[in-house]
Formats: C-alpha cells, sequence, structure tokens
C-alpha cells in the first residue's frame, strides 16, 4: 500500500510509530470509522480534525484498544497488533488521556499514578509512592503536588496527573481528546510546552481539537476526517485556519457580526426579568467564590460574562438557575423575591440552563436518548398528563429535538453515551433552548463543537435574543463574546469587574478586566 | 503480543444473558449430578423425584406458588429501591414487621374476615414501612448507608418475633413452640393450598413495572438512580423521592410477610421469614433491575428452594442442599459475567507490514 517515505528529521528506515491500514468501526445504524489510514512518526505532533460526530473519538478508542475495529490493522513500529484493552494498548507504550478524567477523585496524587500499574511496589507506603510520583513528575517535567487529592485539584492541575500516568507506564505515543476544551489559556500554554519537550525526545502526539488556531500552533501535521472517512493529511505549515474549517464541514463557514438585529426582533425589555442584588456565595470551605455580584437581566438581550474560568462563573450559573443558595444578597425573578434556590421553581419560570459539565449534571448517561431528552417537559402534556409518562410523546418529543439540533440519531433507545461527545451537547442545547422562554443560561455552550456548530449555536442564542428572552452567555472566546453580546460582563475571582457596553468594548479592554485590572483605569477616555 | 481472542463489553445483551444462564444451569445440573453420584446416590432417581414433586405434579406447583409469593413481592421491594441506586437490605425485618403487625391485628381484633383481612393487609404493609422508616430518614437526610441500616434492623425484628413468639403471644391452647396459636382469619385460597395472595403478588409485580415506566414518578425515580445530579438539575425532588421508593419497598416486604403469616404458615413463628428477605436480594440481582423479570427469577429462586426440600426428605443434609444452591447460583453469576465478553472479529495478519 502506500508507502511512505520518512520524513526529514527521522532516520531512514524507521517505521512509523502507528500506521493504520483500511480502518472500519460499526455501530448499529452509524459508519463510525471507513477505510482510515493514517500514519504517525516518530517526532510529530499530529492534529486530528473533524465535525462532531466525524468519527475521531471512536479511531482513538479503536487504536488504544477500547474498541475492536470490524476492518482494518494497526501496525506498531511496523508490526501488526491487535489490543483488546487500554492495558494492553499502554504495555506497548500507546496512552491516551480521554476527555472525561477517569482518576479516582478520593484518592490522591500518587495513589492514582500507581493505580492498576504493574511496575509499582507492592507494598507502598504513601511516602514511596509520594516520592516516586515526585520523581516521575521531575523527569516529565510536569509538575503536580503527589499529596493532594484529586477532587482538590484544577481541571487543568487534573489532566496534568493523566499525563504523567500515561507517560511513567512509558508511552511512546500520546493520545489526547480535546485536551484543551477545559483548560486557562495559561494552562493550555503549559500543556504545550510540555507536549513539545515530549515530542523533542523522539516521541509521538496524536491531539484531537476543534480550536484550529491551536492546532496551527502546536501541530506537525493534520488529519481530517468527515463522515468516518479521512479526507486527508496535510502538512501543518500548508495549512491556514479558513482552510481547515472548510476541509472539515466541506463547505466555507461565514462569521458575521450577529449583533445587529432583524427586522421584527423583540426589543429589550425595561424591566429586568431576572435581578441579582450584592449576591455572594460561600463555599463549603469557607472561600468566597462570588462577591457582591449585582445585574440585571432584560429580555431581548444577551449578557456576555468573559473571564478566565474558574473564577466564579460557575457559582454564577448554579446561582441564576436555583442550583445553588446564595450565602448573601436577593435574587429576584419577575421583580419578586426568589426565597430558596429551588432549581424547579426557576425551570417553571422558563429559565433553561445549559451547564458547563453536561455529561455529569445534564444528562444520564446510562439512560435512553428519548428518556433524557425529556428530562424538563416530562411533567407537562403531552408527555406528562395526570401523572403519567408518555413513552410514545417522549419519543416525538426526542425525534423533534434531534432534528432541529441536526443529529442523526440510529436509535433513540441507546444509552446516550453512545453519541458523540459534540453531539450529546447539542441535543442538551436545542432541549434547553426549548424550555428558556424567558431566560436562557448558556455556560460555555460553544465547548466541544465543531466550527460549523458553534456558528449555529450563536445563531441559537440570537434567536433567542430576538425572541425577547434574556440570554446569559459564558464563554473564553472573546471573539464569540463580542459577536453576539450587547452587554459584557468580566468576571475576576468571584467579582463582576464591570459591565461594559459590547459596542464600545474591544479585546485589550476586556482583557485588562480579565486579568484584574479595575475598569477605571482601563475604560478609555476615562478621567481621573 | 499474544493477541486474546476475547474483549469485554461494558454492557451485554439480553438475550446473550439468558442463553449463558441457561448453560450455566444445566451445567451445574451436571456437576451435582457427577458429586451426587461419587457420593452414592442416584442423579437420576433424584432428579425424577424433583421432576414429580415440583414441575410434574400439581402439588408440587402449589408449593412452587407459594413459594413464589414472597419471592416475589421481597425481589420486587429490592428491585424497586434499586431503581434509584439504594439497596435494600432490610427485607427480612420489614417482613418480620409486616407479619407481626398482621398476627396483632387478628389476635386483638374480632370480626367477620372481609373486615379483619383489609385490616391486617394495611397494618401488613405499614409495619414494613415502619421498620425502614428509620434508616430511609437517615439516607434522605443525613445520607447514613441504607445498606448497613437495614441490614442491622432484621436481628431486631427476628429476635422480637422470637420474643412475641415466646412470651406474650405464645401460643396457650395446643402449647405449639415458638409460635402464635392458628390466627382466627385466613386468606382464602384459590387453587388447592395457593391463596389469594399468589396472584396479587404477580399483579403488583406487573403494575410497578408500569409504574416505573409509565408514570412520572417512576421517571423521576429512574432519573434520580442514574444520575442523582441531574435529576436535581430537573427540579425533582430527590429526597422526597428516595423516601418514597424507601417506604414502597419496605411497605412491599411488609406485605409478603402478611401474606405468608395469613396465607401459608397461619401463625406468627420464630424463624418464618425463612430468608425469604435475603433471597428477594438474589431475586432482584437476578432480574438485573427489570421488575418484569422478578417473575422468572422468583420461579427459579422457589424451583431450587423447592427442590432443596425435596432433596432433603432424600437425606442429603441441608447443608449439602444450601451448597448446591450456591452453586447454581454462582455458576448463573459467571454466565452472566461471560456475557460481556465477546470474540474479537480480527484478521490481523501478524509480522511486518508491507
Ligand atoms: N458505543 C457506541 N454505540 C453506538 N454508536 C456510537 C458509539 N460510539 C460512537 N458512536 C457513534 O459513532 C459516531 C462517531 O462518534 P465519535 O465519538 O467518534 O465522534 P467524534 O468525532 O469524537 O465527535 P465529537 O467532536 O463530537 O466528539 C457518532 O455518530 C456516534 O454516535
Ligand atoms: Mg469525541
Amino acid at each position: 500500500m502506500n508507502k511512505q517515505s520518512t520524513p526529514p528529521g527521522v532516520a531512514p528506515g524507521t517505521p512509523p510509530v502507528l500506521q493504520l491500514r483500511g480502518i472500519g468501526k460499526f455501530f448499529p445504524g452509524v459508519i463510525a470509522n471507513k477505510d482510515v489510514d493514517l500514519d504517525v512518526w516518530p517526532g510529530e505532533i499530529h492534529a486530528l480534525l473533524g465535525e462532531n460526530g466525524a468519527g475521531k473519538s471512536t479511531l482513538m478508542n479503536v487504536v488504544t484498544g477500547i474498541y475492536q475495529p470490524e476492518e482494518g490493522e494497526i501496525i506498531l513500529d511496523g508490526y501488526g497488533q491487535t489490543f483488546t484493552s487500554p492495558q494492553e494498548a499502554i504495555r506497548a507504550g500507546i496512552g491516551m488521556v480521554h476527555q472525561h478524567f477517569k482518576l479516582v477523585q478520593a484518592f490522591t496524587v500518587a495513589e492514582n499514578i500507581h493505580l492498576g500499574w504493574d511496575e509499582a511496589p507492592r507494598i507502598a507506603s504513601p511516602a514511596v509512592m509520594e516520592a516516586r510520583t515526585r520523581e516521575i513528575s521531575e523527569r516529565f517535567g510536569f509538575p503536580v503536588r503527589p499529596d493532594a487529592r484529586v477532587c482538590d485539584l484544577s481541571a487543568g492541575e487534573q489532566q496534568r496527573v493523566e499525563i504523567l500516568r500515561v507517560l511513567a507506564r512509558k508511552a511512546r505515543l500520546l493520545i489526547m481528546d480535546e485536551p484543551t476544551a477545559v483548560l486557562t489559556p495559561e494552562e493550555t500554554g503549559e500543556l504545550f510546552r510540555a507536549l513539545k519537550a515530549f515530542r523533542a525526545q523522539g516521541n509521538a502526539v496524536i491531539i484531537i481539537s476543534h480550536k484550529l488556531d491551536e492546532v496551527m500552533e502546536i501541530s506537525d501535521r493534520v488529519s481530517i476526517l468527515r463522515g468516518g472517512r479521512k479526507i486527508g493529511t496535510f502538512n501543518t505549515a500548508d495549512c491556514n485556519p479558513s482552510m481547515l474549517a472548510a476541509t472539515m464541514v466541506g463547505r466555507d463557514i461565514v462569521r458575521r457580526n450577529m449583533r445587529a438585529r432583524p427586522e421584527g426582533a423583540a426589543p429589550i425589555a425595561p424591566d429586568p426579568v431576572m435581578q441579582l442584588r450584592n449576591v455572594s456565595v460561600r463555599d463549603d470551605r469557607g472561600v468566597d467564590t462570588l462577591r457582591d455580584v449585582s445585574l440585571d437581566l432584560h429580555g431581548g438581550e444577551i449578557l456576555g460574562i468573559a473571564g478566565v474560568a474558574g473564577n466564579g462563573q460557575r457559582e454564577l450559573t448554579h446561582v441564576l438557575t436555583g442550583l445553588m443558595a446564595r450565602t448573601s444578597g436577593e435574587i429576584l425573578l419577575d421583580g419578586n423575591l426568589v426565597e430558596r434556590a429551588d432549581p424547579a421553581l426557576f425551570v417553571q419560570a422558563g429559565v433553561g440552563h445549559i451547564p458547563e459539565d453536561r455529561l455529569r449534571s445534564a444528562l444520564a448517561p446510562s439512560l435512553s436518548v428519548t428518556t433524557n431528552m425529556a428530562l424538563r417537559e416530562y411533567p407537562y402534556p403531552p408527555i406528562g398528563t395526570h401523572g403519567l409518562y408518555d413513552a410514545q410523546a417522549a419519543g416525538v418529543l426526542a425525534g423533534d429535538i434531534a432534528e432541529l439540533a441536526q443529529v442523526t440519531i440510529p436509535d433513540f433507545a441507546m444509552p446516550i453515551r453512545n453519541l458523540s461527545g459534540g453531539n450529546q451537547q447539542r441535543l442538551v442545547a436545542r432541549r434547553e433552548i426549548r424550555i428558556a422562554s424567558r431566560v436562557l443560561v448558556a455556560a460555555y455552550p460553544a465547548r466541544g463543537l465543531d466550527i460549523g456548530a458553534i456558528a449555529t449555536m450563536l445563531g441559537y442564542l440570537t434567536d433567542l435574543r430576538d425572541q425577547g428572552v434574556a440570554v446569559v452567555f459564558i464563554s473564553e472566546d472573546l471573539e464569540d463574546l463580542l459577536n453576539v453580546s450587547d452587554r459584557i460582563g468580566v468576571m475576576f475571582h468571584g467579582r463582576l469587574m464591570s459591565v461594559i457596553d459590547a459596542e464600545a468594548a474591544d479585546m485589550a479592554t476586556i482583557g485588562l478586566l480579565m486579568g484584574g485590572r479595575d475598569a477605571a483605569d482601563t475604560q478609555p477616555g476615562a478621567t481621573q | 503480543m499474544a493477541a486474546r481472542a476475547f474483549q469485554r463489553l461494558p454492557s451485554a445483551p439480553a438475550g446473550r444473558i439468558l442463553v449463558l444462564r441457561l448453560v450455566a444451569i444445566v451445567l451445574s445440573l451436571f456437576i451435582i449430578a457427577g458429586v451426587l453420584a461419587l457420593s452414592g446416590h442416584s442423579p437420576v432417581t433424584l432428579a425424577e423425584l424433583i421432576l414429580r414433586s415440583t414441575l410434574g405434579s400439581r402439588f408440587g406447583l402449589e408449593d412452587l406458588a407459594l413459594f413464589m409469593c414472597p419471592l416475589l413481592l421481597t425481589g420486587a421491594a429490592v428491585t424497586v429501591c434499586g431503581t434509584i441506586g439504594l439497596w435494600n437490605i432490610g427485607a427480612e425485618g420489614q417482613f418480620y414487621a409486616g407479619a407481626i403487625a398482621a398476627t396483632g391485628v387478628a389476635l386483638g381484633l374480632h370480626g367477620p374476615a372481609f373486615v379483619l383481612l383489609p385490616v391486617m393487609t394495611i397494618a401488613g404493609i405499614l409495619g414494613g414501612m415502619a421498620w425502614i422508616t428509620v434508616p430511609t430518614l437517615a439516607r434522605a437526610y443525613a445520607g447514613v448507608n441504607e445498606i448497613i441500616t437495614t441490614l442491622l434492623l432484621n436481628f431486631i425484628a427476628s429476635l422480637l418475633t422470637y420474643y412475641l413468639t415466646t412470651g406474650p403471644w405464645r401460643d396457650r391452647i395446643s402449647g405449639a413452640q415458638v409460635s402464635t396459636q392458628r390466627l382466627p382469619v385466613a386468606i382464602p385460597e384459590m387453587w388447592g393450598i395457593v391463596h389469594w395472595g399468589f396472584p396479587v403478588a404477580i399483579v403488583i409485580v406487573i403494575a410497578l413495572a408500569l409504574v416505573l415506566s409509565r408514570t412520572r414518578w417512576g421517571y423521576e425515580i429512574r432519573i434520580g438512580g442514574a444520575n442523582p445530579e441531574a435529576a436535581r438539575y430537573a427540579g425533582i425532588p430527590v429526597r422526597l423521592r428516595i423516601i418514597s421508593v424507601m417506604l414502597l419497598s419496605g411497605g412491599l416486604a411488609g406485605l409478603a410477610g402478611m401474606f405468608e403469616v395469613a396465607g401459608t404458615v397461619h401463625r406468627l413463628q420464630g424463624g418464618m421469614a425463612n430468608n425469604f428477605g435475603y433471597l428477594g436480594i438474589v431475586v432482584a440481582v437476578l432480574a438485573r433491575g427489570s421488575c418484569l423479570n422478578v417473575i422468572p427469577a422468583a420461579l427459579l429462586m422457589a424451583l431450587i428452594l423447592d427442590s432443596g426440600i425435596v432433596m432433603q426428605t432424600q437425606q442429603l443434609s441441608a447443608s449439602v442442599v444450601l451448597a448446591i444452591t450456591g452453586l447454581i447460583l454462582f455458576m448463573i453469576a459467571i454466565g452472566d459475567e461471560l456475557a460481556h465478553y465477546r470474540p474479537v472479529a480480527s484478521t490481523t495478519p501478524k509480522g511486518k507490514a508491507s
């Protein structure tokens, strides 16, 4: 077959670390992969791109032995291999870091690193494991605190532990499925530095990402999947983001200013639907996660919330949807004081919520697609009448949502976790938009979506705005925020730094605010 | 690296599980036959006898139905609780509590059967509910593990029964040991010695299956069991649902006790629960979380129990019978596990790639 010449920098005659030949993987009603050929050479970072449901995660699960391919072969260092489990794959030097971390939350970092590891000492005291972990962490240049409990770590720190787990097992090929989706920009920078160091030792990386700028920055070559088939492999140096995007979706993606309202759109309502007045939240450990936040939500307006993740956005969404009780301050819905945090109350008031962590908080992964789609509307006709649950009506609803979300589902009775990450996200978004008659709180709704789907998602938000719904749009992507928001608030250390008109805002100002600088020093033309 | 020919899948199709369970049962029967033959029994005669006294005769079928009746209800009790992700290990104790409450009514009140029986039924259900109340509230409001609390209450219920049947309620008429006198009323018989509790239990199990799949409450229970965080997100009052499910579970086990005392045994006796509560856990595990599956699972369990009694009449000790029961269940568990494995459909050639 297509015998490839060794790329520059690799000793002649060296075989690729990984070769895939004609891989095919089928699920009932879905061709997840078909005829996929892929070469990954030592010393390269190979990006894998594709729309939601294109088959990226499935392909990598095939490589790491989670799935068995129906067709094709996997060749490692020139030898055919069959893996029946991820353990076998890691023994052969292939390690994967999944988007949903698989760490034991209650264990320490050192315990997690040693869990299920052949080379872990048979009798290991915490001190021994921590010393080993420290040594490994220094060797690979991933700083971790060996004695910290995983549940106390940030997403970025947890990811470092996952990577170390893999590297400690002598991986030569590291596969990362959307690693940057949950990272702050600084954490992403650190990750990329580490990946480059790993590459410099003659190892290889496969990275899946929807963020084209990152792909341009980090990768040597890019392979693009569409509908389960590989479209091609390109040298990153010959690519640019728009060309990648067009190749990925098979058409051009137009980005337009979506702040302009069409004819007949609902105007911004003068009276706020929801108000926060000096709301603060203190967590169990006595840390103030939300400090003295006041804001008004008006129908027909999109309020963007910018800020580095972890600065109180989670708490803000939870307070706005009744999932978290405030420690002090007031919340008003339609001018009425909300006495207690009760999600049911907010649902009834027409508040939709696309949460940050869909899989954990908005879906029951083991239940069917239909059951999950009914989660918001089961108490109301046609699904719920006289205390009954009409499974057939729920099926109709699920069909409607899937159609609007442009997700094809072969079998509505299968567990929703079988859908691709992005498709789950699209379904949750559509489900929430349906019930958001007054307010939609969308936390990172574009996370995990492909570039075409992001444009569609932003379109959903502006549609809601035009119908007179108040939208809270939390994002890290300033471009997206500026594209659709009417006003933009910036969060820093639990404080809402300031809310500025999107018209007058520019990236630099917002960037300064995100770093905790006061509005007064940044506002152009501010006196004193 | 040597390629293994099998891969474990996270879920197993129902048909494959059924087939492997049948294989497991047949295999264990062969093993049992072999061991019995070696120890000087005739497996063929024994098998014939067992068949004749269970499925093969009217009396056998009647016995089976009587065994099934409590198993259906305790199995359903554990299954319902499992739907919201909780384990009711205390069906045994709730069974006793239901039996005690029903007996109390029968011994304490006087009246015609058509008045007494409904009151006893309600008392039985309330007795079971009362017995699970403390574990329920501890679980719902303080997060106390229900497995331990429900389990510990079993011993108290059992001892309470011994106390009552040897103390205040002991049989003063015929002098039966560890027993009350015969109750003045009984659940009417429907078919031979099979009382109406049996069809009622079947109907209850079917109704529960419908409630879980076709009502709002059932939907909320399923969501709460699959992901409590998503349930909270959807505004489902998870705590209230936990309370209602656990009380229902206790009520079912209590009803099993009432049926047993008023339909089958006709007296409250020490040790009368006969492990039906614990076997309910086995039934629920065999049913794999589906209420309808409780019916065949209870039938299988009843068959095993009934066969055990027949074997005991053939000079096989109770512990041998217990070992046989264990073997069959063990083999079924292996079958269930094997159902997750699938041959790898790969034809990867080995060797140097082109
Ligand atoms: N276990 C499964 N059972 C059935 N279908 C599956 C299963 N796993 C994946 N699929 C289907 O295979 C297709 C490819 O999914 P995959 O998760 O590989 O997409 P992806 O490229 O990773 O997308 P995303 O960017 O959204 O994460 C999807 O249509 C998905 O529904
Ligand atoms: Mg994916």
